[in-house]
């Protein structure tokens, strides 16, 4: 769906980004993730052509990028960043509308797509359509940046760290409505960050990068695995990275069938991270788990020695 | 409301008591037996005897009561109290010329007292008008009593007064001169407006002509007033003599076009400055995202960045509209007209009532579109944003 093919941008004589090859396929979440200042902007700004890229070739649907007129091309994509951009003297719903208007669709089509993109966001219609920007707060702001994004139901979502300027709980929470929406959306989204946690709870395809160029890419838990080098494991925690691991895998994955024995009397749902039941075991000094399902009926248990990997369990 | 806790309002009981000596202490009106001798000035006490002088302290002290314990009823009471002193003062002065003027030459001048008196008491008005909240437009409300009675007494028991003399000299002469003064201000503030944005966006576009723009500007601001209307004199003379259309037009080294084209120079730099600061200072987020969105340059311009901008541009047109109205008094020298006529008689005839002719219009016009620009500038602040 997006293909980024040997490609180089300079300003000037400094180059922000080195020849990068990157391919988004439909219905994926890219996570582009570095230490500041490695480009991540500029490459995502280029796919939008807010940076005209120097030198390679970038593709959306197989077609060159400038064969679109620029504001076309941005139409056809949503693009949510760090400080918002709502516009302070619109209202939450006219900012919403934006793209919409933009694209000349008629005034009740608009209506509704915005009232539709308002639920979908938990922002009740009620209380935030004639609010304005400075009356929200940080998570409800991002929250309509998101809604304005995705008003015309691009294809495409391009986000430039729009959960790093909230508090961490506001950040987890959003993190999981995004997975969830994308869940049902199934849009093709470059996203970018420079916070490994967030980087590698929300990517299917993580892209690191380093100084302009791309040191790594793969599924997330590939490159926990086989780090390529020192500076990807350094920031993929290094010591932390079993605990980050942990944290990708469900623990329905390691679980066995209820046996003969009693049930352990500390419990946790199949879905939790075998991360939260490790820390359950810490915290309540258990060496086993019951694990429920969703009605907290019991579908299995966990070991300490299974957690870990230990292939068989007696 | 007995148990107020808050304090004195120190603002409002400083205010009264200033008042209240300038009020007993100065000369309220003075007398003179024609235009030209210098009058002889009348405290409160040698109008109407120092018991009539202690009476009038009384609404003084009362009000410095209210301000004592400024609970809300009292703030409601001392405004309505401050109401009815303004009204009381052209009533004061039609008192004064029924007892203190007998020859039909005599004039009543307005003293220092009263116009101490005036000039607190509306500090004590808007100094109430923050503290109840009241609406911009209940405020200007309140200013109607005063004005009727002032408009009762000028047409009843004012004829000595010297200042509606000078007036009634010349009323043909003076809505004549408040017409060239708001032509020339209208003019000179339109015109650089028109200038001063374009100045400002070919500044945004070429850095080169931002710095060059600025340091002409500045330059211009720090030449005098008079210097300019001076160095303009020789080249529109020499333009006059010898270009036909433009001697037609009533071009020349004196007149309206010096004193245009200064007003113009020096309306440019708050002008420029204030629209390219406004235009520049647009939160960079906000144009990103909206270039993102797919915006055109132009519908970013017109929609995300110009009405963002706007408030404080108006602020420039308000700048620049109160300080033109000010300097418009100086070209009444080159002979632009307007109300500085008035004020350049005065001074050469030693005629301080003439001198008030002009100068209390300008003031005025100057406070009605301060005023009036702020309200505009409140109203196209959308949503109370920033
Ligand atoms: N408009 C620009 N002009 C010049 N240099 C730029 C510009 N934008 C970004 N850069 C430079 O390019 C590099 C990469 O920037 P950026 O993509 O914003 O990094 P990141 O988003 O990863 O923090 C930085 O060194 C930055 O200074
Ligand atoms: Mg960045």
């Amino acid at each position: 769906m997006i293909d980024l093919i040997h490609v180089t941008k300079r300003f000037g004589d400094a180059v922000a980004v080195d020849d990068i090859s990157l391919s988004v396929a439909r219905g994926e979440l890219c996570v582009l993730v570095g230490t500041s200042g490695c480009g991540k902007s500029t490459t995502l700004r280029m796919i939008n052509r807010l940076i005209e890229h120097s030198e390679g070739e970038i593709h959306i649907d197989d077609q060159q990028i400038r064969a679109f007129r620029e504001e076309t091309l941005r139409r056809r994509m949503g693009y949510a960043i760090q400080s918002t951009g709502l516009f302070p003297h619109w209202t939450v719903a006219r900012n919403i509308g934006l793209v919409p208007r933009l694209l000349k669709w008629p005034k009740a089509k608009v209506q509704a797509r915005v009232e539709e993109l308002m639920a979908l966001l938990g922002l009740a219609m009620e209380a935030f359509a004639g609010k304005y920007p400075h009356q929200l707060s940080g998570g409800q702001a991002q929250r309509v940046g998101v809604a304005r994004a995705l008003a015309a139901d691009p294809d495409i979502l391009l986000m430039d760290e729009p959960f790093g300027a909230l508090d961490p709980i506001t950040r987890q929470s959003l993190q999981d409505e995004l997975r969830e929406l994308q869940s049902r959306l199934h849009k093709t989204i470059v996203f970018v960050t420079h916070d490994m946690d967030e980087a590698l709870r929300l990517a299917d395809h993580l892209v690191v990068m380093h100084q302009g160029r791309i040191v790594q890419q793969g599924r997330p838990l590939a490159l926990l695995r086989e780090p390529a080098d020192g500076f990807v494991e350094s920031l993929l925690g290094g010591e932390d990275r079993g605990l980050k691991e942990a944290a990708l895998l469900p623990v329905s994955q390691r679980m066995l069938p209820l046996g003969p024995r009693l049930l352990a009397r500390e419990r946790i749902g199949q879905h939790a991270s075998l991360r939260e039941a490790l820390s359950v075991m810490l915290w309540r000094h258990a060496e086993r788990l019951t694990v429920v399902d969703d009605d907290d009926l019991p579908v299995g248990e966990l070991s300490l020695r299974r957690l870990v990997g230990v292939r068989s369990d007696e | 409301m007995r148990l107020e806790k808050s304090g004195p309002n120190v603002v409002l009981l400083s205010l009264t008591l200033v008042a209240l000596a300038a009020w007993l202490g100065l000369d309220t009106v003075s007398v003179a037996a024609n235009r030209i001798v210098p009058g002889t000035g009348y405290r409160v006490d040698e109008v109407i005897g120092a018991g009539g002088a202690l009476a009038t302290a009384l609404p003084w002290l009362a009000l410095a009561g209210f301000a004592w314990r400024p609970a809300r009823r009292h703030l409601l009471l001392a405004l309505v109290l401050v109401v009815l002193m303004l009204s009381a003062l052209p009533a004061w002065l039609a008192l004064s010329a029924v007892t203190l003027v007998d020859a039909p030459q005599a004039r009543l001048g307005i003293g220092a007292g009263i116009w101490g008196v005036l000039f607190l008491l509306l500090l004590a008005l808007i100094e109430l008008r923050t503290r109840l909240v009241l609406s911009r437009l209940l405020g200007w409300a309140l200013l109607l009593p005063p004005l009727a009675s002032a408009a009762l007494c000028l047409a009843r028991w004012l004829e000595p007064l010297a200042l509606w003399q000078e007036y009634r000299g010349r009323s043909g002469q003076f809505l004549g001169a408040v017409g060239e003064h708001l032509l020339l201000v209208g003019v000179a503030v339109g015109a650089s407006l028109v200038l001063g944005v374009g100045l400002a966006l070919a500044m945004r576009r070429w850095p080169g002509v931002q710095k060059a723009g600025f340091g002409m500007l500045n330059f211009l601001q720090t030449i005098p007033s008079i210097a300019l209307f001076g160095l303009l004199l020789a080249p529109l003379a020499w333009l006059s003599a010898n270009v036909d259309w433009l001697s037609a037009l009533g071009v020349s080294g004196i007149g309206w076009a010096p004193a245009l084209l200064a007003l113009v120079g020096y309306s440019l730099l708050p002008m420029v400055r204030n629209t390219f600061v406004a235009l520049e200072a647009v939160n960079p987020g906000v144009i990103d995202a909206a270039r993102g969105m797919g915006m055109s340059r132009g519908q970013v311009f017109r929609q995300v960045r110009l009405p963002l901008a706007l408030p404080v541009i108006l602020e420039g047109i308000r700048i620049t509209t109160v300080q033109a109205i000010g300097l418009t008094a100086v070209a009444a020298l080159i002979g632009a007209g307007g109300l500085g006529t008035f004020i350049f008689q005065g001074l050469g005839q030693a005629a301080m009532d003439l001198v008030l002719l002009g100068a209390l219009p300008i003031l005025l016009l100057a406070l009605l579109v301060d005023a009036l620009l702020g309200a505009l500038t409140d109203i196209l602040r959308p949503g109370g944003a920033e």
